[in-house]
């Protein structure tokens, strides 16, 4: 949405997100200097990214949105290093496909790379040391993940565009309606999605997980075993 | 014993196929749904909210735009394949590791 959001606002979104990313440039530089195992499972939390943000899919308000896929990359390596991988999407996106823009590219970044990501990973954080399961975390904090992106969304176009009755609040709501609505049974079937792409990678590499302290190996374990 | 060894592949079957039953329904129950993008219908409620006609909004930073809609779903095509391929990589890295021992 190129030009829809004013300067001011293009400029504050832009630098909230770039120490973000540099956070997230220097994260990775360590972990894949850290574990040569790192690299392949990044390869693969990404390639999602790639893959679900370029499907546009059509939902029940009668208009199409893509799902995010930043779920997985934000439980193995956390939100900074995941808005590198956004980043490089979004810039695609912003310089081939006319999909976002280079000025409203920061706002997408905390949206998409940062707010939704971290979404995902505090509630996979809340869950890790609790006897909910491996996979049902994987799930919530996927499906959350893409949800809050685009709660997130609404929320930057109504602080810009807020109503003349009702203000930010309801001018939020006009485009939670759009936004959120439409990403709902998205959310549901990404999260399904990448579940069952986590329990590939439980099944293949479980060593990484376990390296990486993304879950406990006991649960790592547990979930392997159960299948 | 086979349902609860492919139990996330049905799973994720079931999610799917639920998702094209509720395309097919809602495409119709709202016979004049366009599908267009929410960015587009967004950007329509940005007009309404803020009273500029939308064609009064232009890039504040010039932009390239795919000519025509084949040269952009080949465009999302590839961005997937992409992606397709980093996944299918390093699976398959991880597969001949696990079978080499």
């Amino acid at each position: 949405m190129e030009g829809f959001l004013p300067l001011q606002w293009a400029l504050l979104w832009w630098l909230v997100a770039l120490p973000c990313l540099a956070a997230g440039v220097y994260q990775l530089n360590r972990v894949l200097s850290a574990d040569r195992d790192a690299l392949p499972l990044l390869g693969v939390t990404g390639g999602f990214i790639f893959i679900l943000s370029s499907l546009k899919l059509p939902s029940v308000t009668g208009s199409c949105s893509h799902p995010t896929g930043t779920g997985l990359s934000a439980i193995c390596f956390g939100p900074w290093i995941t808005s590198v991988i956004a980043a490089i999407v979004l810039l695609f996106q912003a310089l081939f496909l006319a999909h976002g823009g280079l000025s409203v590219l920061g706002a997408n970044l905390v949206s998409m790379g940062i707010a939704g990501p971290l979404a995902g990973w505090g509630v996979y954080r809340l869950l890790r040391d609790t006897p909910v399961g491996v996979y049902l975390t994987v799930f919530l904090a996927c499906a959350l993940a893409d949800l809050f992106t685009y709660v997130v969304t609404s929320l930057e176009l109504a602080l810009a565009y807020p109503a003349e009755v009702g203000g930010v609040g309801s001018s939020l709501v006009v485009f939670l309606a759009v936004f959120a609505i439409t990403q709902v049974p998205l959310a549901i079937v990404e999260g399904v999605v990448l579940v069952l792409v986590f329990r590939y990678i439980i099944q293949l590499r479980p060593g990484i997980l376990i390296r990486l302290k993304i879950f406990p190996e006991e649960k790592i374990m547990a979930a392997r075993s159960d299948a | 014993m086979m349902l609860q060894k492919y139990r996330f592949e049905i799973l994720a079957v079931i999610a799917v196929l639920a998702f094209c039953a509720l395309f097919l329904w809602t495409s119709s129950a709202m016979g004049g749904a366009e599908f267009a993008g929410s960015d587009t219908v967004g950007s329509s409620k940005v007009a309404e909210i803020s009273g500029i006609p939308e064609e009064h909004f232009s890039s504040l930073i010039p932009q390239w735009v795919p000519p025509g809609g084949e040269v952009e779903s080949a465009l999302f095509a590839l961005q997937a394949a992409v992606g397709g391929i980093l996944v299918g990589w390093f699976f398959g890295y991880w597969k001949g590791l696990k079978e080499k021992g």
